[in-house]
């Protein structure tokens, strides 16, 4: 905040972001380590070893890709996300055109229901939604998990086009509605490409809620192996006696550090608050 | 817009809707519905069935649905029926709590918080006076003080125990707010601090801390395995325990101990939500115009004063939703205290484990115990709870002014 920082302000920084940067690295690191050791070694008895790469094999990951349905796992989650992704964007910008575009009555109580309702947490409805699927014959199918998800996408990802949809000028389109375009199609040529990055965002914070969901998936998809989502297989591999936890760290491993790098590149979206400034209006 | 007019209008707008509705009714509408409906009767592990000529039974559960009975499961056990009273479930959760005992214990620690309140009021009262002002510190410290002298003079701790006392619901109801209320400043200050430093002009390396300091964001999405890893560095043979072996003493058991395990949950909390706190600062010190702090300077105001006076009244408008966002994320946490102690340490059977959250509980009441009665009588009060929260915030924050108009 001050133009020049006196020396000893300057150290008392660095030692904060050091420590910061410690604590908010430091159990990605041990993840990492974790995945090199060998068997059921998740801890080595000296302290280097808990901070530096003093043994390392590709053993863990060699067993996780090869031998463990590890793969399959991961094509479900990707599938299922992605499909999540595609089918609450569709849903999302179709609600959220007419949100934005069309003045009518009922729409700020249509808005305001959208919140309220999705205060209800989502944990607590699995019971009813779980029946509802058994009922449907899409227990265990992900189908029925894809249906789950983008439901549960939609008032967030709603709010958020809505929100962005509003800051962009609505005379372009009326502009191209002179020309002779329905209200629909103007909306689509026009805003919608101007839309993009609110689009992207919203697909990836869609994708994610589908890629790192425990409970739903557990629930919802519970086995057999060749159905099971990534995350709650590797948490019940974690938890099962007999695996070494070097499995699971590599496999843990594999599905957070790519999220973490898609969340780095996203950065910038996020400083501007585009979160929260979807929300706000 | 100006396009079209009347029916042709509605039936664009409802064929453009009608996608969300259809999930809504679905998945939201349809699963409050039957939870509020279970929530009076007694189904549970030995009554899982429906009783299909009970006509509300008939109506809401699906597998009575004349197009579904095919692929309902024939389970074994009697159907479940209506409790009798009604509201047995809610009675079982927090029935005691209207015995003269709990009632006056809730009165007490009411009248705790009072001196607080009267702070609040006075202190703004003194805000909008010219002269003759109260120094706002003075009125919240004599809040604070007659608050903790009361706390100890009404001996509040036997007030709250014997709360605890009354059932499940404000057992974990209290510690949850607890975890928020030590959870969420925690956060917003080391939030606070770092987006400060970053945010300082010159600071060699500020792109790679700025990096590194986000990282934690992107692992959250995955919280439930990130959160196991913390698992393993509070065990007893973990990271934590090791450095304690080396500097010469013994760690303690962090997972068995309540206190200790709270914290645990806490730290590793901290440590998932704190850079949504950090990038939100950020960004609204960013728009702060330097000119203010140059005049501050001029008038000779110190770090502290500019703290006070300009960084934080003005980043307060950005902060607040965030501020009230996190604390109704943090209210239902789920993954970090699932994974690192599955609501443990326990205290005993049928007693919720010390760091058995709301989300927590209503799992493993759901999908452990499968007390689907109390569940969503738990389920029901809590839905309330946050509803009402979300409505209060959406009024303090105005987060949906603007999308009206």
């Amino acid at each position: 905040m001050k133009r020049k920082s006196k020396p000893i302000i300057r150290v008392l920084q660095y030692v904060i972001l050091v420590i910061a940067t410690l604590y908010a690295l430091y159990p990605v690191w041990f993840a990492i380590l974790a995945s090199g050791r060998l068997g059921d070694r998740l801890y080595t008895l000296d302290l280097g070893g808990m901070f530096f790469p003093t043994e390392w094999t590709f053993e863990n990951y060699r067993v996780m890709l090869f031998e463990k349905p590890f793969l399959t796992w991961l094509t479900n989650s990707l599938k299922v996300a992605s499909i999540t992704t595609v089918a609450s964007l569709i849903v999302c910008t179709s609600a959220a055109f007419a949100l934005s575009r069309f003045k009518f009555r009922g729409r700020e109580f249509f808005l305001v229901f959208l919140l309220a309702i999705s205060t209800f947490p989502g944990l607590l409805s699995l019971v009813a939604i779980a029946q509802l699927l058994t009922a449907l014959g899409l227990y265990g199918k992900h189908a029925g998990l894809i249906l789950a998800y983008t439901a549960g996408t939609i008032v967030f990802c709603t709010w958020n086009l809505k929100g962005y949809f509003d800051t962009i000028p609505i005379e372009l389109e009326e502009s191209a509605m002179l020309d002779g375009c329905s209200p629909v199609s103007a909306f689509f040529l026009i805003a919608l490409p101007l839309a993009k990055p609110a689009l992207a965002v919203t697909a990836i914070l869609g994708f994610m809620s589908g890629w790192g969901d425990f409970v739903f998936a557990s629930v919802l998809v519970p086995a057999p192996d060749s159905v099971k989502l990534a995350v709650p297989a590797l948490y019940s591999l974690a938890n099962s006696m007999s695996v070494p936890w070097g499995y699971f760290a590599s496999g843990a491993v594999i599905v957070i550090i790519p999220t973490i790098i898609v969340y780095l590149a996203m950065n910038r979206y996020f400083e501007g608050g585009l979160t929260l400034g979807g929300v706000k209006g | 817009m100006s396009g079209w007019l009347g029916r042709r209008k509605w039936i664009t707008i409802l064929l453009f809707l009608a996608p969300t509705i259809l999930a809504i009714l679905v998945f939201n509408v349809y699963p409050i519905l039957l939870n509020t409906y279970i929530s009076f009767t007694n189904r549970n592990k030995f009554r899982p069935n429906p009783d299909c000529d009970v006509v509300l039974t008939g109506l809401l559960d699906p597998i009575c649905w004349p197009a579904f009975r095919d692929n309902a499961p024939t389970g074994l056990g009697k159907p479940y029926v209506l409790q009798d009273p009604i509201l047995g479930n809610y009675d079982t959760l927090m029935g005691k709590l209207f015995t003269p005992e709990a009632l006056l214990s809730l009165v007490l620690i009411g009248v705790t918080f009072a001196p607080l309140i009267g702070a609040n009021y006075l202190s703004k009262k003194q805000e909008r006076k010219i002269d003759k002002k109260i120094p706002t510190n003075l009125v919240w410290g004599l809040g604070i003080l007659i608050a903790v002298a009361l706390f100890f003079i009404l001996n509040v701790p036997k007030s709250i125990s014997s709360l605890m006392a009354t059932g499940d619901f404000i057992t974990v109801v209290f510690r949850t707010a607890l975890f928020v209320l030590i959870r969420v400043p925690f956060t917003f200050i080391l939030g606070l601090i770092l987006a400060l430093i970053l945010n300082s002009e010159n600071l060699p390396g500020k792109t790679f801390f700025r990096v590194a300091l986000f990282v934690p964001w992107g692992a959250s999405s995955v919280a439930i395995l990130m959160a196991l890893v913390w698992q393993f560095l509070f065990r007893q043979q973990g990271t934590i325990n090791q450095i304690f072996a080396v500097i010469g003493g013994t760690g303690p058991i962090w997972l068995n101990d309540p206190i200790l395990a709270f914290g645990v949950v806490v730290i590793a909390d901290i440590w998932f939500s704190y850079p949504f706190f950090m990038v939100s600062i950020l960004g609204a010190l960013q728009s702060i115009p330097k000119e203010l702090y140059e005049a501050a300077e001029v008038d000779g105001a110190g770090f502290w004063t500019k703290l006070m006076k300009i960084t934080l009244p003005l980043i307060r408008p950005a902060v607040l939703p965030a501020a009230v966002l996190t604390s109704i994320t943090a209210f239902q946490m789920f993954g970090t205290a699932f994974a690192i102690t599955g609501g443990g340490p326990t205290r005993g059977a049928g007693v919720p484990g010390a760091t058995e959250f709301v989300m927590v509980y209503a799992y493993k009441q759901i999908f452990q115990q499968q007390n689907y009665g109390t569940a969503t009588a738990f389920a029901v009060m809590i839905f309330i709870m946050l509803f009402l929260a979300t409505l209060y915030s959406l009024r303090v924050t105005k987060m949906t002014k603007g999308a009206y108009e």
